[in-house]
């Protein structure tokens, strides 16, 4: 007995400097590996059939959201000839949106929602279009009204998500171009639809991702005259905006996100995984980050899966799921408002209401949705998964790290919960890191004084630095 | 010495009697899916039905399908993004402007349907007998559908079934899945494949039949072997043309060795041919087909909405997987090699039956019942299938199941066939080849 335990711990001392000597290795390995790497790109182009020889049209048009009678009464007819199908008993929103708390918002929709209230409501600020490689984008451009005094407006581009659009931030704009605070800086926002999305063309070729938007809004920028900017997004807003961090690092001054995550596992985030209950302080989390990470099997695993069911059937079968949602303005609602729920909150799965409006307003759900609707835009939206999980989790960015100072405001009911030591696996220059009280996926939306607070104090670190 | 034979023989017998204990039935159970409270007593008549539909039922077809909003397909996407836009308004131009709903009505009618009160719900379900029963040894057969299919997926090897091969001929019981067609879908959660069996069981005593044969594919597979496993007294024979097998240290290691030493595995030369490359051929592919499960397992309510609004939206939804489940390779064509193997009058007939009735939601309930607890703890999947059974074995079936694979819980496979052409479908696609194997399978249980 004493010969087995002997021979037991010289095995594992053994092992333990085997393993440290791996990973020190490993760790040498990678750090070695990781230079200053750029993202690199093609043109493209976008248009149906074969790109003109004469050069593009590269004009800015103003452009206004319009609507008709007709639309409307083809809207009101469709919703009229909705089969409702009963959800099950005391079910709520665990099977999806619920079918009787449908009835109410549809109702709401048909007989008080005032879409042309909400299209003047759109056209409080300036839209433009104008064409791209082959394709024509929608952005609002938002100058503010003043400025003070030997100070420019600082140049920012939000990019948003699905299954939102540039309407989330109408209540971020007027926050970040107001000027009542003396000592805030104002900016010039420039909020673009990506291609696909509302009233921007869709692509009319295969392979339109990420890098592809990113290179698109690079351009819009530098046709609108900027030669520096700052970018802020969540959702797919944040790969677009990594990808132009990455592809033009001395061009995106600073990259603020509320969504980032981690596309490859790198080694300290396993570890982490591995280790971080036991040893939070070795890992620099938090009892908040604990408690949203741990056991990770059940949080991030099972989770994950019942939520990304249509992230699935989006990067498998665009085409097909998009096809009857086209036609039913009462199932693309159903569709899209699902996430307004459970992404808020995933215990909203269990109200019988799904806690929908307890965040945000009927008529605000119901703009972003009609924005979908008019614009028919429900199939290329989709596509946009099937286009960036199309190359699987091996796209050459997704293994380049961010050199662009970036800040992240950590929303605590966010789809994915990712902690301080993973957001820097990727931004390597990470200036702020925000943990907020409140507030999930649609950041902007449901909270913009706080986003906008957080905007404001990691440009300014940025400018601050600059300054130096 | 004494010592540790003592231990060995203990061991021994201890295995002996573990082994002996495992049950080889799964326990009945019992339910109420209607709306509300139980009722005290349930009307146990059977009542004939016919399926029916209206000017008013086509006009509204005609309206939604004239108001579809089409989105152009990217160019060259073939069918990799899902049903092709530009071959769906083909098939939408002939459902709107030939395709007969009464006359396939009719088509449904030829075969008596009746509908039966159990555990709250109405069942629905076609009763066939064979025309000449003197002289013949008439076996009971039940035949279960899966999605998006139908009873009607059957209308074509049913003549071949009812019509005698050497003095056997089978009277064939067709039900519809409770929330799939005209059998009522359950008001209460938790309706999954163990309360469909049971309720299947149920009909089957209900009719008179105290043993029986069964046949199915797709859920129609779980549903029957659920059926095996509950009243094994009464399951005469099991035929089936999907497995579902185990994942599990056996079938790892067959997936590991299986290229180089097959026959160390029990892989034969066309279970390699079938199965490897495994991840390209099964793990990717799986993938790339499994979204729709994957959303109909999660949120099935948010799912159904639309397509229950829009025809052309249920159409391309349930068609897609026509297309893909019959051969992968159609994914690589314009057309999607719908009409290859299917006529488009039998496809819309399946779909016309979806759409009619409303039930795509509850259809895709089923895949959340099934799956929302973790399947492999479940206790039919740990418990083995000892009742006699055959495989046919569809060269183009989603997922290939070896008979090594599938012995590990169906103790007693006593036919295991390779079949040369078909997929998913198969009793759709290759009716005469299912038929063929059916029979043999059958003959050879009733030699024992």
């Amino acid at each position: 007995m004493w010969c087995i335990f002997h021979c037991y711990t010289s095995l594992t001392c053994l092992s333990h400097v085997l393993l440290a000597l791996v990973i020190g290795g490993l760790i040498y390995f990678l750090v070695q590996r990781s230079k200053n790497q750029v993202l690199t790109t093609e043109d493209g182009w976008w248009g149906s059939g074969a790109p003109r020889d004469a050069g593009e049209d590269d004009t800015i048009r103003s452009f206004r959201v319009t609507t008709s009678d007709q639309e409307l009464e083809d809207l009101y007819r469709r919703i009229d000839l909705t089969r409702p199908f009963p959800s099950l008993e005391d079910s709520q929103f665990n099977y999806g949106f619920n079918s009787q708390y449908l009835q109410k918002v549809v109702s709401y929709w048909r007989n008080e929602f005032d879409w042309r209230k909400q299209v003047d409501k759109l056209n409080q600020y300036p839209h433009f279009k104008t064409k791209i490689e082959g394709i024509d984008i929608h952005y609002l451009h938002v100058k503010p009204k003043k400025v003070p005094e030997g100070t420019s407006a600082v140049p920012l581009i939000m990019v948003h998500g699905w299954p939102g659009s540039f309407y989330e931030f109408y209540g971020l704009i007027p926050l970040l171009t107001d000027l009542s605070n003396p000592h805030n800086l104002v900016f010039e926002v420039v909020c673009p639809s990506i291609p696909g999305y509302g009233f921007s063309e869709a692509p009319h070729k295969k392979g339109f991702d990420s890098v592809c938007a990113a290179r698109i809004f690079h351009k819009l920028m530098k046709r609108l005259g900027f030669q520096q900017y700052y970018t802020h997004a969540g959702d797919w807003g944040w790969l677009v905006t990594t990808n132009m961090a990455q592809l033009e690092p001395k061009t995106v001054k600073g990259l603020h996100l509320n969504f980032a995550p981690p596309s490859k596992p790198g080694l300290s985030m396993a570890l982490s995984m591995m280790l971080g209950r036991h040893f939070p302080k070795l890992f620099g989390f938090t009892d908040f980050d604990i408690q949203r990470l741990f056991p990770c099997m059940e949080k991030l695993v099972v989770e994950s899966i019942k939520e990304t069911g249509y992230m699935h059937i989006q990067a498998t079968k665009p085409d097909t799921v998009g096809r009857g949602l086209n036609d039913s303005p009462v199932g693309l609602a159903a569709y899209i408002l699902e996430k307004f729920s459970t992404w808020t909150s995933h215990d909203f799965r269990n109200l019988d209401d799904g806690g929908l409006t307890r965040k945000f307003s009927l008529d605000d759900l119901l703009t972003n949705v009609m924005i979908y609707w008019t614009s028919g835009c429900i199939i290329s939206s989709m596509r946009f998964y099937k286009e960036n999980f199309g190359q699987g989790l091996d796209a050459p960015h997704a293994k380049i790290p961010v050199y662009v100072p970036t800040g992240f405001a950590c929303f605590p009911n966010e789809l994915m919960h990712t902690p301080r030591l993973w957001v820097k696996q990727k931004y390597r220059k990470l200036v702020t890191f925000t943990p907020m009280d409140r507030g999930g996926h649609f950041a902007a939306m449901e909270e913009p004084q706080l986003m906008a607070e957080d905007i404001q104090k990691f440009t300014k670190i940025v400018e601050g630095k600059v300054k130096e | 010495l004494w010592l540790e034979c003592s231990v060995a023989a203990g061991g021994i017998m201890a295995y002996i009697v573990y082994k002996r204990k495992k049950p080889r039935t799964i326990p009945l159970g019992d339910g109420w899916w209607g709306v509300g409270e139980k009722t005290l007593s349930e009307d146990q008549k059977i009542y004939p039905f016919q399926v029916e539909t209206s000017d008013k039922e086509i006009e509204d077809l005609y309206e939604r399908i004239d108001r579809t909003r089409y989105a152009d397909p990217l160019e060259d996407g073939k069918f990799h993004y899902g049903f092709n836009s530009t071959y769906l308004k083909k098939v939408v131009s002939y459902w709107r402007h030939e395709f007969d709903w009464k006359k396939q009505v009719a088509v449904l009618n030829k075969y008596p349907h009746f509908k039966t009160k159990i555990e709250g719900l109405d069942v629905h379900f076609i009763h066939v007998r064979p025309p000449h029963r003197e002289n013949q040894k008439v076996l009971p057969i039940m035949i279960v559908h899966g999605w998006p299919g139908s009873f009607y997926e059957f209308y074509k090897i049913l003549p071949l079934l009812t019509q005698s091969h050497d003095g056997v001929v089978f009277e064939v019981i067709c039900p519809s899945i409770p929330g799939y067609g005209f059998s009522e879908a359950s008001h209460k959660q938790g309706f999954n494949s163990l309360a469909a069996a049971r309720i299947f069981l149920k009909l089957m005593e209900r009719l008179g039949f105290s043993q029986f044969y069964l046949q199915g594919g797709d859920w129609g597979s779980l549903i029957t072997t659920n059926m095996a496993q509950m009243k094994p007294q009464c399951v005469k024979g099991l035929h089936l043309n999907m497995c579902m097998s185990n994942r599990g240290f056996k079938v790892l290691l067959s997936l590991l060795i299986g290229p180089y030493l097959p026959f160390l595995v029990g892989l034969s030369r066309e279970d390699v041919r079938r199965l490897f490359p495994f991840f390209e051929k099964n793990v990717f592919e799986m993938l790339r087909e499994s979204g729709y499960f994957h959303i109909q397992a999660t949120k099935p309510d948010t799912a159904g909405c639309g397509v229950n609004d829009s025809p052309v939206g249920l159409a391309a939804w349930i068609l897609e997987k026509f297309s893909s489940w019959a051969d992968l390779k159609n994914r690589d064509l314009e057309d999607g090699g719908l009409e290859r193997k299917f006529s488009l009058d039998d496809l819309l007939t399946n779909v016309m039956i979806y759409w009619t009735t409303g039930s795509i939601t509850s259809s895709m309930r089923f895949y959340k019942e099934n799956l929302g607890s973790n399947l492999n703890n479940r206790v039919d999947f740990k418990t083995e299938i000892f009742v006699p059974t055959g495989f046919a074995a569809f060269p183009n079936e989603l997922m290939h199941c070896p008979k090594s694979w599938a012995q590990i819980r169906y103790r007693n496979i006593q036919s295991y066939t390779f079949m040369p052409r078909g997929g998913h479908f198969a009793a759709f696609e290759e009716p005469q080849l299912l038929a063929d194997d059916l029979f043999n399978f059958v003959k050879k249980v009733e030699k024992s």
